[in-house]
């Protein structure tokens, strides 16, 4: 069974056409590259897959199960979740803080009364490579690395198993690459799967096992990310070459 | 919930001092500290909603209001006793707020702001015009029964009232409830994104708000004995407790409380030198000038200070 399912997939937004009949699959444990020029929709399909759009026509299916018309936090539920091109962290709130709210039940009465799990939240942290140290520190007092970490974190809490990583090295030092790199090679051998965006190829190439390229929303290509890239009509969008 | 033995003998020593307060001040204080619970239970109320998930209210006196005429209509209309009409007052205000107010909150910033400041205003205009033989019209309602007599008893009521009302607050507002309505204010995408529904936090946030409202203003009425349009859905309400609030530290507990008590009593203090309207603006002078040294509030000021004083220490 495959972790996602995008079929015929449509999203317009007045005259534009950001999304054009687009199909492709996600198998479990896959790491999938999503290429292609900026403007060519690939935000537009991540906001589609996690219900912050609805899209015009088409269907996503998760785990076999159409969640088409469901909830962000629904779609979240069943163990889809997305980190953003700039990291959105509750600044004035703790490491720890931050994914306590990815680690909380959907339920106000749970959320009252119910009682945290301090030990969980700590292994979170560690996992994706904070410090003991850290777990007190204000978001806002973190470096883009640790941003993108933080982010990570919270994703993880959500008890997500398929993440959705949009521009994951955006606005990061050579260091913070590598960091970021290690912990996803890290979460792919504990069997995650990912669909991820990145204008950085060199550094996403030996992240993924397969890349789709798209432009204007329109699948281009899908194969390996070398054949992708060897792609005529890829080369000819992505890398302006006529 | 993180709870340690030293809030609670903080919060055993805030009560003893305000039950304390009698014994040291006169009725004229007395009275004016009264005025200042009721204002810092407005206060916590609009905090509970707008200093934590960041949707600002200009439609709070329109809660209030609902809750004091609620209990004044049926109290001296239908001869309800005050032990029922202060918690359908109370209901009153939920429901209404919901109907009205709720839609609200599916849109942001100012624009929600601007949609509760139009539902005030027209509570302002309607309530003199629609079914005045309820309301009173312009003249409102008066003779509302005493729920005290005195200044003494009126200001346990009305601290008591008050400290019960922070205190259920604080122990809301430090579960993961508080901590999701916190990060709502920062960021509701990432609370979404989270997979918490935003619309039924901001829904629970509401009504706790309108509940609190509601009783405040339930209990107001029947200190105050009389009720017009203009002392409830008015934009100098509204001015009083978003200042208090600001002024107090927004977010925080204690902070409406601190701003309510600073607000009241500087303008009584000011009354001698000032009798006339001018030290309102005195008043909004210092009031910006704190509010420029420190954004956070007084709060943040006694925060920093303690801080400080333990870095001494170690």
């Amino acid at each position: 069974m495959n972790a996602l399912e995008i079929r015929d997939l449509v999203k317009r937004f007045g005259g534009l056409t950001a999304t054009n009949d687009l199909s492709f699959d996600l198998a479990q444990g896959e790491s999938l590259g999503l290429i292609g020029p900026n403007g060519a929709g690939k935000t537009t399909v991540f906001s589609q897959i996690m219900g912050e759009l609805r899209q015009t026509s088409g269907t996503i299916t998760f785990m076999g199960e159409e969640i088409s018309t469901l909830s962000t936090p629904d779609r979240i539920a069943k163990g889809v979740s997305r980190t953003y091109q700039v990291p959105r962290p509750f600044t004035d709130l703790s490491v720890r803080e931050n994914i306590r709210v990815g680690l909380m039940p959907d339920s106000l009465r749970a959320m009252i009364f119910g009682t945290g799990d301090t030990a969980r939240e700590g292994e979170i942290a560690q996992s994706v490579g904070f410090a003991t140290a850290d777990l007190d520190r204000p978001a806002s007092e973190l470096a883009m690395g640790d941003l993108r970490k933080l982010e990570f974190a919270r994703t993880l809490a959500t008890g997500a198993k398929v993440l959705l990583l949009d521009e994951v090295f955006a606005g990061l030092t050579t260091g913070e690459i590598a960091m970021i790199a290690e912990l996803i090679q890290d979460l792919r051998q504990r069997g995650f799967t990912f669909l991820m965006v990145s204008h950085d190829l060199p550094a996403m190439e030996p992240l993924i096992d397969r890349a789709i390229a798209i432009e204007r929303g329109t699948l281009l290509a899908n194969g390996s990310f070398k054949e992708v890239l060897a792609d005529h009509a890829v080369r000819a969008s992505y890398l302006g070459e006529a | 919930m993180n709870l340690r033995p030293h809030h609670f003998l903080l919060w055993a020593a805030f009560i003893a001092l305000m039950f304390a307060m009698p014994q040291f001040v006169g009725n004229g204080t007395l009275r004016t500290m009264i005025f200042a619970c009721y204002l810092a239970i407005f206060a916590i109320s609009w905090d509970i909603l707008s200093g934590r998930t960041g949707y600002i209210s200009f439609g709070h006196p329109f809660l209030v209001g609902i809750g004091a005429y609620t209990t004044a209509i049926l109290t001296r209309r239908y001869g309800f006793p005050v032990e029922a009409s202060i918690p359908l007052a109370v209901l009153f205000t939920m429901i209404g707020g919901l109907i009205v107010l709720l839609p609200a909150l599916r849109i942001k910033g100012s624009y929600f702001a601007l949609v509760t400041l139009a539902v005030m205003e027209l509570m302002y205009q309607l309530v003199p015009v629609v079914r005045p033989d309820l309301t009173g019209g312009t003249r409102g309602i008066s003779r509302l029964p005493a729920l005290t007599r005195g200044a003494e008893n009126g200001y346990y009521l009305a601290a008591g009232l008050m400290l019960a009302i922070a205190l259920f607050a604080w122990l809301l507002m430090r579960t993961r409830l508080g901590t999701a309505l916190w990060a709502i204010g920062m960021n509701e995408e990432s609370v979404r994104g989270s997979g918490l529904s935003t619309t039924r936090l901001k829904s629970f946030a509401f009504l706790v708000s309108a509940a609190i409202a509601g009783l405040g203003g339930a209990f107001y009425a029947h200190y105050l004995g009389t009720i017009t349009p203009r002392a409830f859905f008015d934009i100098n309400v509204l001015f009083q407790i978003i200042v208090a609030v600001l002024i107090g530290g927004a977010g925080t507990i204690l902070g409406p409380i601190i701003g309510a008590f600073f607000m009241v009593f500087m303008l009584e203090w000011l009354r001698p030198f000032l009798p006339g309207q001018e030290r309102f603006f005195v008043y909004g002078l210092i009031a910006l000038l704190l509010y420029m040294y420190q954004p956070k509030g007084i709060m943040a000021i006694i925060d920093s200070g303690w801080a400080k004083l333990r870095g001494a220490r170690t």
